[in-house]
């Protein structure tokens, strides 16, 4: 049923009751009392214990955030390095992986596969991979060193689903449009999903 | 930092502190974002599912998926606005699986009969046929409806929560008034 558009802009605030003719006033105020009854009907708050309950339902989830010190060391991040300390570095790396033997480089230590992930931005100045193993935090760079616009990088990841998107230029948060399935993140847009398979013999 | 058994301390902390503090690790920080923002959640539940039990699994669904996307929330000093949308996505997604076939007769929270046993009863109908009206609105009508005439928001303040265009929240608020008074007409004649 069509409504005036006095008292639905009266209702919208846009108009005083004394703005409108005598004949919609008894109208506005069976509005007013319509949504005082609403209001009077709502519960003041959440009963008591909700939140004692979602924190135990997120610890039996075992969906809470790990200690502090773990996620600082899961954390991926680039690290400016001096040439000196760089090849410091690589020959400690190299020592490391000699005496453990990670086989042919696709694994490494803790079960983590490398994953390459590869997205095309012609016009991007600068591309991040956010996920779920990210804490979806913009941490890993992706680069395109031949200024190709096809910018990547490689993530160790454990075995399992996990959810990704690009970020463009720091602010446009983009689905991968090769990904192997994609998820309704629930904030309008689909995070695009990848599937790590364990590697045997490790 | 945020320390476990400061509660009083807690209190004072930002929410873009909490964000970061919960982002890092700390439990106590996101308990508290939960404390803080579990009413405003509960009553939209509330109001939009018309029974508290559902409410409280949308809830906690919604926390549960805030918490494993607290990353994604690019505005920390507006985590309230995010858990909110959260929350009202939840809902509306809760309607659709239902096919808005849930009824509000057993909403919680309506105050008990103290007065005239008449009158009272009056009431009682009264607020039957209006909970039965808003339980047949299309969920995001019903979404628009609930937050500008019963939470109090501004259509400003919902298109920055909810992303949607304020002229489009209008045209919602008017065809969920239209249709309400449709509604209590017939319940009524």
């Amino acid at each position: 049923m069509r409504m005036d558009n006095r008292l639905q802009a009266y209702l919208d605030g846009e108009l005083t009751l004394e703005d409108l003719p005598l004949e919609l006033r008894a109208r506005a105020r069976e509005w007013n009392a319509l949504i005082d009854d609403i209001r009077d009907a709502s519960p003041a708050g959440a009963p008591l214990g909700l939140d004692t309950r979602i924190l135990a339902a997120l610890d039996s989830a075992g969906r809470r955030a790990r200690p502090a010190w773990i996620t600082w060391l899961l954390r991926p991040r680039l690290v400016p390095v001096p040439p000196a300390a760089a090849l410091a570095v690589l020959a400690g790396l190299f020592l490391i992986v000699t005496v453990l033997g990670v086989p042919g480089g696709d694994a490494i230590p803790e079960s983590r596969v490398y994953v390459q992930f590869v997205v095309e931005a012609p016009s991007a100045e600068t591309v991040q991979l956010v996920g779920d193993f990210t804490e979806w935090q913009p941490t890993v760079e992706l680069e395109d060193a031949d200024g190709d616009g096809v910018w990547s990088g490689r993530v160790p990841l454990l075995p399992g689903v996990h959810e990704y998107m690009f970020v463009i230029d720091g602010s446009d948060w983009v689905t991968d449009p090769n990904a192997a399935g994609y998820q309704d993140d629930g904030f309008g847009q689909k995070n695009s999903i990848v599937a790590v398979s364990p590697v045997s013999g490790t | 930092m945020v320390k476990p058994d400061a509660r009083s301390d807690i209190r004072n902390v930002t929410d873009a502190d909490l964000v970061r503090e919960a982002l890092s690790g700390s439990d106590p920080a996101f308990g508290e974002l939960v404390r803080r923002y579990q009413d405003l959640l509960y009553r939209h539940a509330v109001r939009m599912t018309g029974r508290g039990d559902d409410a409280e699994d949308v809830v906690q669904s919604a926390f549960i998926k805030a918490h494993r996307n607290l990353g994604k929330c690019r505005d920390p000093d507006r985590v309230g606005a995010w858990l909110f949308r959260i929350a009202a996505n939840a809902c509306k997604d809760f309607l659709k699986a239902k096919r808005e076939t849930v009824g509000v007769e057993q909403m919680p929270g309506l105050p008990a009969p103290d007065g005239d046993p008449e009158r009272e009863a009056d009431l009682g109908r009264v607020r039957d046929e209006i909970e039965r009206a808003l339980a047949h609105l299309p969920a995001e009508q019903k979404e628009a409806f609930l937050m500008k005439h019963v939470e109090g928001w501004s259509y400003i303040e919902m298109s920055r929560t909810l992303k949607v265009s304020v002229p489009a929240l209008k045209m919602r608020v008017h065809r969920a008034r239209e249709e309400l008074q449709t509604l209590l007409q017939a319940y009524g004649s």
